[in-house]
């Protein structure tokens, strides 16, 4: 019930943005615009979707863009160090963000490490690792035009990260909504040593979920390396905090057994349309922070305030 | 149902009132590599004083913190609010540069300054010192310190800081060329952090006891490294560098800085702005030599790149004239 | 608690072997004083945890403290009430987490990222990263000399550290805040008040981060705008390496001084043992996630059992 309120808060606060943008920003009510909001939020947006199952099992993941970054140097130095073609260097990149998203899933579902530690030390592990490869100096670049569009092409005003980010979007919401899997996310969530008693396959669904973010992690480094034309270890940073922050600003609430993915991408269109309507304002790029930690603050405390009500 | 009419509401009042402003005042959007960073902050002063000589509307936006993928973001949205000119300073050369050739395709005039894109990606660059001549200046003030033969140490930015990994490339070319018996002895990062460039100062001149160079490439670095040295009480080690004369006066006074390398940085924004306004007014285009930009004077035009000058070097003699 | 201790153990033995210019008195000073700000912030933060909190917005505190802290000085003001300005900056802070936390119930995570991300963007909206310079020359060491001022920072770190231990172990508002991490409903029906107990704790943090960055800001002459970058997340990992659980109630202060010491000892020992500086984040990483591994690993095999059993 919670969930609910607090979207249909947050999707005011939208309908306040975009108004409040229309007649600040130029030319911010346009398709074309639309689509540049859809392409500058579609890496965090996996990440936040991903991100979602995780923080319904009362989990965290802060590794996601460091898992980037290394999934992205994995791509580039397949494909220009050890010449691998696009579509193989691509499913190295893959391979790495699963085997990232494994090694999470071991330490917090067999070993039952407690996730915020566990996703802190890979927070520095795998950025590390991406760093270290490339002694920090290696920027790979020069990509075939082809791999290009799917960052910077587009299909009339629809850019072409669409099409994932709306497959991603479906399969989460399939899986945390429609598939029995999700129901058991929600109770590992409320109760993990419930769930096991229960005797819910608690480990398996864990591991499922951290493999998934790491999944999420390689498609959206491919679409940033996509997008930006280059891949060097600082890809992603700051993306776990935006896909986090989305999450949460969308209802789905970090003690675990609630949320919502229509919450997290509602979340996620208030933060890109708030940095997008600021810049074209003529804003300071600032106020998105402020504004941000303001929302956050708010929506947690309307979501308190109906739950005490009912 | 009263959600979705709500937002379809609100989206025909405001299609139907459009925004922004058209007017005939030129409007240049300039970027520096991100906000926080008092280097910026001081281009930016430069920057603003020429725009209200020339009367031109100034867009200062960009990062607050050193992400790549942003400054993409940022051009993005000023190509779609439409502007007349955009001034960038690159933190990621080949990222950039997509986005800066759309911009060009557009109709937009694109210059770079302090940190160039790729040559086709914009219509000139502002220069305040090339590369090269940064490292040849700051290889210069080491190998008088050392005496043309010894160690010393490079303290930088972050590892993956674009910027000082191109210095750092042309500072071993021109130590291979020129400087045979300076040893280079490691490079440790800061991370912009002037206690992190502190604590990594200390650690090299203990780790290393025959550096008596340090080199600090970043603007925070230079009076970390210089208070490092200047605590350890090793008389025997100097500290040269980039970074602001403000930030660089004590240390220069003290003796334990030796010289910080930069170059005018209000300049640097007011020559920026000037050669924004004369590209868009097409008093600037290929061919022409010398540009006219208010108090600097005429500047010389090489090609595709406006200069500035030759990197600049702050003493304790000369660094109280400047306030930046 | 064991395993930061072998793992420090473990260290030293290899710099001993390999680098034993490491043990050099000055270098080991020096450590001491980098690990100060980061002591007394890891005693605070050893509170927030035990209650089952946490508290990621101490690196925009520490920024806003020191700036604070310098604003004060250059503005004419004794450096020692410009520090006390510092610690009031942070306690007030603190208490705007904990009302957050403790009254309205908000959780701690998401306020704390909240205040994180709204304070640094406030902060550098204001100071466009210039720093505060042109300070009053008894700034540095709060006028007290190098030498004295070397002495008197750990000095006074430590004894933060010891007197925080000593209430912790001998009073109630120890034993209180370890009730309130261990089951805060069976503490309020034992008359104990958690929510109150959870508020003065983040005041505590936020007044301990205030210290921390006067200790930080004295050792240099200016106020650098922007500092404490990933301060929480080196005092979080140096927290919970010591041993201090994330599910609250169990943990010690002196775990976590051992934490902050095997942390701040790492990154220096990798350069004076010849580490590139490109895989220092690696092995960083790679040491939290080992002494966590082995930690679970032990847990496992003393109890016998899966430590999923554990209360949560």
């Amino acid at each position: 019930m919670s969930a609910l309120t607090v979207e249909r808060s947050l999707a005011l606060c939208l309908a306040i943005e975009i108004a409040i943008f229309a007649l600040l920003g130029s030319n911010f009510v346009t398709l074309q615009n639309a689509g540049e909001i859809i392409r500058a939020s579609a890496e965090t947006g996996l990440l936040a979707l991903a991100l979602t199952p995780i923080i319904l099992t009362g989990g965290i993941d802060l590794s996601v863009g460091s898992l980037l970054a290394l999934c992205a140097v994995v791509f580039g130095m397949t494909w220009a160090d050890a010449g691998w073609p696009i579509p193989l260097a691509a499913g190295a990149a893959i391979a790495a963000g699963l085997a990232g998203g494994a090694l999470n899933a071991l330490l917090v579902a067999r070993l039952q490490v407690p996730p915020l530690i566990v996703t802190l030390g890979t927070f520095s592990l795998f950025r590390g690792i991406a760093e270290g490869a490339t002694a920090g100096v290696r920027n790979y670049s020069n990509f075939p035009d082809a791999f290009l569009f799917l960052g910077q092409g587009a299909v009339g005003f629809i850019p072409s990260q669409f099409v994932i980010l709306l497959a991603a979007a479906v399969a989460i919401w399939l899986l945390v909504h429609r598939m029995t899997v999700g129901r058991t996310l929600s109770a590992i969530g409320f109760s993990i040593d419930g769930a096991r008693h229960a005797g819910l396959p608690v480990a398996r669904r864990l591991s499922l979920v951290y493999v998934l973010s790491g999944l999420a992690a390689a498609v959206a480094a491919l679409l940033y390396v996509a997008r930006l034309g280059q891949a060097k270890a600082d890809a992603g940073t700051g993306f776990e905090l935006t896909a986090i922050t989305a999450v949460v600003l969308g209802g789905t609430s970090i003690f675990g057994g609630r949320g919502s993915v229509r919450g997290t991408l509602l979340g996620l269109a208030t933060l890109a349309v708030l940095q997008n309507g600021l810049r074209l304002s003529d804003l300071p790029a600032e106020l998105a922070g402020v504004v941000t930690a303001v929302l956050l603050v708010a929506a947690l405390g309307a979501s308190r305030a109906f739950e005490r009500d009912t | 149902m009263t959600r979705a009419g709500l937002v379809a509401l609100v989206l025909a009042v405001s299609a139907a009132c459009g925004g922004g402003g058209t007017d005939n005042v030129l409007t240049v959007a300039m970027m520096p590599k991100n906000k926080g960073n008092p280097y910026f902050a001081s281009c930016r002063v430069g920057a603003e004083a020429a725009a209200k000589e020339l009367n031109v509307r100034l867009l200062w936006d960009g990062p607050t913190e050193t992400d790549p993928a942003k400054q993409n973001e940022v051009v993005d949205a000023w190509i779609t609010r439409g502007v007349d000119v955009i001034a960038v300073s690159v933190e990621n050369k080949e990222a950039l540069s997509t986005v800066l050739r759309k911009a060009r395709t557009r109709g937009i005039k694109v210059i770079t300054w302090d940190a160039d894109a790729e040559p086709d990606a914009r219509d000139y660059f502002v220069n305040q010192a090339t590369p090269r001549g940064i490292a040849e200046t700051l290889a210069g003030h080491t190998a008088r310190l050392l005496d043309g033969r010894g160690e010393f140490g490079v303290i930088t930015a972050s590892l993956t800081a674009a910027n000082q990994n191109e210095w750092l490339r042309q500072l071993r070319a021109v130590l291979a060329e020129r400087y045979p018996d300076l040893t280079l002895v490691d490079v440790r990062p800061s991370d912009d952090d002037r206690r992190r460039a502190f604590e990594e100062t200390q650690t090299m001149l203990k780790v290393h006891p025959g550096v008596r160079v340090i080199m600090a490439i970043a603007s925070p670095a230079v009076p970390g490294a210089a208070e490092a040295v200047k605590q350890s009480g090793r008389t025997d080690v100097r500290v040269t560098g980039l970074g602001l004369p403000g930030d660089a006066k004590p240390y220069l006074k003290d003796g334990v800085l030796d010289s910080a390398v930069l170059w005018n940085t209000e300049d640097l924004g007011f020559l920026t702005m000037y050669t924004a306004h004369a590209l868009a007014t097409g008093a600037l285009k290929p061919g022409v030599t010398s540009l006219s930009a208010g108090r600097l004077g005429t500047r010389q035009v090489d090609g595709d790149q406006v200069i500035l000058g030759t990197p600049f070097t702050f003493t304790k003699d000369n660094v109280d004239q400047f306030k930046f | 608690m064991t395993v930061p201790f072998f793992a420090l153990v473990a260290l030293l033995l290899v710099l001993a072997a390999a680098a034993p210019a490491f043990f050099d008195p000055a270098n080991l000073r020096d450590l001491l004083l980098a690990a100060a700000p980061v002591i007394v912030a890891a005693v605070g933060m050893t509170l927030v945890v035990l209650t089952r909190q946490i508290d990621i917005s101490i690196g925009s505190q520490l920024a806003v403290c020191a700036v604070i802290a310098g604003v004060l000085a250059k503005s004419g003001l004794p450096v020692a009430l410009a520090g006390l300005g510092a610690v009031a900056a942070g306690a007030l802070i603190g208490s705007v987490n904990g009302l957050l936390v403790a009254r309205l119930g908000l959780p701690s995570i998401v306020v704390t990222l909240a205040m994180m991300v709204g304070l640094r963007e406030t902060l550098r909206w204001i100071t466009e990263g210039i720093w505060v310079r042109e300070l009053p020359s008894d700034f540095q060491w709060m006028g007290l000399g190098q030498d004295a001022g070397r002495f008197v920072i750990p000095a006074l770190a430590l004894g933060v550290w010891a007197a925080s231990s000593w209430i912790m172990r001998y009073t109630s508002g120890g034993r209180a805040v370890y009730a309130t991490g261990s089951d805060a409903e069976a503490a309020r029906l034992a008359g104990m008040r958690p929510k109150q107990v959870v508020f003065w704790v983040f005041v505590a943090m936020g007044a301990l981060t205030g210290l921390a960055a006067l200790l930080s800001a004295i050792q240099f002459i200016d106020v650098q705008t922007n500092s404490g970058v990933g301060f929480e997340l080196r005092v979080i990992a140096a927290v919970v390496v010591g041993g201090t659980s994330i599910a609250g109630g169990r943990g010690s202060l002196t775990g976590s001084l051992l934490g902050v010491i095997l942390l701040s000892t790492v990154g220096p020992a990798l350069v004076f043992l010849g580490s590139q500086a490109y895989w220092d984040r690696a092995l960083q990483g790679l040491i939290i996630l080992a002494a966590v591994t082995v930690d679970a690993l032990r847990a496992v095999a003393s109890e016998g059992r899966g430590p999923g059993l554990r209360r949560r």
